[in-house]
């Protein structure tokens, strides 16, 4: 594309060009400016305004907070349930990054491998993701009661009601009762952008390693692996932020018990801000969490980029 | 391009208009509609009760409605706060732990003296001065014992002390009975320990000029940690829930117990009196007592009174301008002989309103009658005590009744570290004050 100078037109090109800007600006004000008024006001302003409660000691039942300046922030650092927090949601976001990276993968490449019943068993997979969380989290405490659960049942049906647990009751069982009700709801998920991955996969490279004699494994390894790299990064940083942002499971199922052992980051928050109602000291939460997140999730990106491969 | 431009402007409009139609329908019922709140949920004595005083206020006040926003289980915080956050909190409300809040955020009205002196209601403490809410009945809470399973095991009289209450527990566990119904996932967990919480670190009668244990806390002079009689009573949960509660309790809440003790499954059910309002319904066909909470220290077993404060069970209002009369309006609607009755049959509760011509609770269901006349015979036997409930300023954090259950969870949990336990509740304690 050639440029021409301005002062080279004529003025009625000029005028026309000038006319042609203004409708082509006030397009894009029509098509884009309720999109970009409702990011402002939904996602933006409470963003800055989380900030702004979190130097104040806001119950939520006033009308104006109290500022506080920074000691919602010292007080963090000293918070031991805040870190006992930390440590069971980074326990649950590894679970679920390392299942929803390589389980789903490994899912994936199985699916794409199908030669028969192709989109009903995809589909299968696909369904818990389709179901809301609150329908998932109230199946799964379903399945798990004690006195009343399918899975209890079953096993006193078979004979092993000695092997009976209280699946959501037990501390030593209900992180992984938390990680497989996630796990189940988003494996569909996961595993579709996984086969959409490897529908990039040019024909070319699996012709040639057939010639090559490659088996399956050597065709993942050296040819499905590393052209997913980039579905790695991407379903990893989902993946962290799942695990991070656990809360609603935890509020239909545990709702952080029993005890305080389910409490994760964003349990502790809603305990915080709504249940103790200190909403100031849980919006320095909120804003802590959420600049470590971007953080990591940065690095992520950055380490992942690095080893994508580019055709 | 001038397609899309006009599609959008039209589009617009159309949104204007449906928003400010949307805005104008309605809007002249809204004001003459007093929104009142209430956990109705399935409960079917709470609904005829509501329709009782919905029907009296709409009789005495033509042309006003009275709307039901009913909020089930729910316990209305979070949609007090939602309502708070859009300027509309409805005209009636119920204040459970609520009521400081709601005072200190400005969105309550006070009542005057006259109002409860109409009705013969006791004053309630105020509370920086003021009085806010509308006490309704008598509600206690003890222990509820199917009869024929404890008579099985030779007690016919409630124990004295938290001894002889184990160890009829131990009897009946003896004669095949499952001794206690008690589910640890929700709320309900925490009753065991709060009995004995509220009847051991607690005077029986609080004395004025005396601080109570609450004041101390927030003092900085006790602690859980530091109490000897706290850490007598967690030692005793502990044995307690090892003893009668079996594998799986984790996995049940009230909804269980309630079936469990209506199904002739379980001896006994620490839970308040509310629970005869559910026997008609479930037709539960034995009977039911219901005794004091008995002591761990030496002291007469009472019950725990519950609804002498401005908290609890007690109604308040919000509105503002013309509204407010007929805010007051559905307030002294309670009171008219037919809905009040509605209501004590309904959660069970005692007579308060001494000038309205009404007795206890009734029912034509003759074991709810039963449990009624054990209540009231109980009740007058043995008498009360309001535990930790002293007034909205000499209370524990509204939280601590979670706290409380979360900790019998740990128990359940395999918890044993008490001094963990205690700080637990120290802890807690100390983060819900600075949310007040």
């Amino acid at each position: 594309m050639t440029s021409v100078p301005e002062a080279g037109l004529q003025p009625e090109h000029r005028r026309a060009k000038r006319v042609a800007a203004v409708r082509e600006g006030l397009a894009s004000l029509v098509l884009c400016g309720p999109a970009v008024l409702v990011y402002v006001g939904f996602i933006v302003l409470p963003a800055i305004l989380g900030f702004a409660y979190s130097l104040t000691d806001w119950t939520g039942w006033t009308r104006w907070p109290n500022y506080v300046g920074l000691a919602n922030f010292r007080e963090l650092f000293h918070d031991t349930r805040f870190l006992a927090a930390i440590r069971f949601t980074l326990f649950e976001t590894m679970l679920l990054v390392l299942f929803f990276t390589v389980g789903a993968m490994i899912l994936a490449v199985l699916l794409d491998r199908l030669r028969r019943l192709k989109g009903l068993i995809r589909a299968l997979f696909f369904y818990p993701y389709i179901l809301s969380i609150l329908v998932s989290a109230l199946l799964f405490q379903y399945l798990a009661n004690y006195r009343e659960g399918a899975l209890n049942t079953m096993l006193r049906a078979l004979g092993l009601g000695a092997a009976a647990q209280d699946w959501m009751g037990d501390p030593a069982l209900v992180p992984y009762f938390i990680f497989a009700l996630v796990a189940w709801s988003g494996l569909g998920f996961f595993s579709t952008l996984y086969l959409a991955g490897l529908q990039t996969v040019p024909n070319e490279l699996y012709e040639a390693a057939a010639i090559d004699g490659a088996g399956p494994l050597s065709v993942f390894v050296r040819i499905q692996f590393p052209m997913l790299i980039p579905v790695i990064t991407t379903a990893s940083v989902l993946a962290l932020i799942t695990g991070v942002n656990l809360f609603s499971q935890i509020v239909v199922t545990t709702q952080g018990g029993p005890g305080y052992r389910t409490f994760t980051v964003g349990y502790y928050i809603y305990w915080l801000g709504v249940l103790n109602n200190r909403q100031g000291y849980a919006s320095a939460v909120s804003f802590v969490t959420f600049a470590a997140l971007v953080g990591v999730a940065a690095l992520q990106v950055a380490l992942l980029r690095r080893k994508a491969v580019q055709l | 391009m001038k397609q899309l431009m006009r599609l959008g402007v039209v589009g617009l409009t159309g949104l204007v208009m449906a928003t400010a139609l949307a805005g104008c329908a309605g809007k002249e019922d809204a004001a003459k509609t007093i929104q009142v709140t209430r956990n109705i949920g399935g409960r079917e004595g709470f609904r005829r009760h509501f329709e009782a005083w919905k029907a009296q206020f709409e009789k005495t006040n033509p042309g006003w409605k009275m709307e039901l926003i009913d909020l089930g289980n729910a316990e209305g915080e979070q949609f007090y706060k939602s309502r708070i956050a859009t300027g509309d909190l409805p005209e009636v409300i119920m204040a459970w732990q609520l009521t400081n809040f709601l005072a200190d955020g400005g969105h309550l009205v006070p009542l005057a003296d006259e109002f409860y002196e109409k009705f013969g209601l006791p004053l309630p403490p105020p509370y920086k001065g003021k009085r806010y809410t509308s006490q309704s009945g008598v509600q206690i809470q003890g222990i509820a014992v199917n009869k024929r399973m404890w008579a099985d095991a030779g007690v016919t009289t409630p124990p004295a002390t938290w001894d002889d209450f184990i160890a009829a527990l131990h009897k009946i566990k003896a004669k095949g009975h499952s001794p206690l119904v008690y589910g640890g996932r929700e709320w309900s967990a925490h009753m065991p320990l709060f009995y004995a919480i509220a009847t051991t670190l607690y005077d029986l009668q609080p004395d004025p000029a005396k601080p109570s244990w609450t004041k101390l806390k927030d003092a900085g002079k006790v602690s859980f940690a530091t109490d000897p009689t706290a850490r007598k009573v967690l030692g005793r949960m502990i044995e307690f829930l090892d003893s009668f509660v079996a594998k799986g309790a984790l996995s049940d809440g009230y909804n269980e117990e309630q079936r469990d003790f209506y199904g002739g499954k379980g001896a006994t059910w620490m839970m308040g009196c509310w629970i005869g309002g559910d026997i008609e319904p479930n037709k539960v066909d034995f009977e039911i007592e219901y005794w004091p909470v008995p002591s761990m220290t030496g002291r007469p077993p009472k019950f725990i009174y519950t609804s002498g404060f401005q908290n609890g069970w007690a109604i308040t209002t919000t509105a503002k301008g013309e509204k407010l009369e007929k805010a007051r309006a559905v307030l002294e609607a309670f009171y008219d002989p037919g809905v009040y009755q509605q209501f004590l049959n309904g959660e069970s509760q005692f007579k308060e309103a001494q000038k309205v011509p009404v007795a206890g609770p009734t029912s034509a269901w003759l074991p709810a009658q039963k449990l009624y006349d054990s209540m009231a015979t109980n009740l007058e036997k043995y008498g009360t005590t309001v535990g930790f409930h002293i007034g909205l300023d000499d209370m524990p954090p509204p939280s601590f009744t979670m706290t409380m259950a979360r900790v019998m969870q740990e128990i359940l949990s395999g918890n044993r570290d008490v001094d963990r336990l205690l700080k637990m509740m120290d802890d807690d304690w100390a983060s819900a004050r600075k949310g007040m």
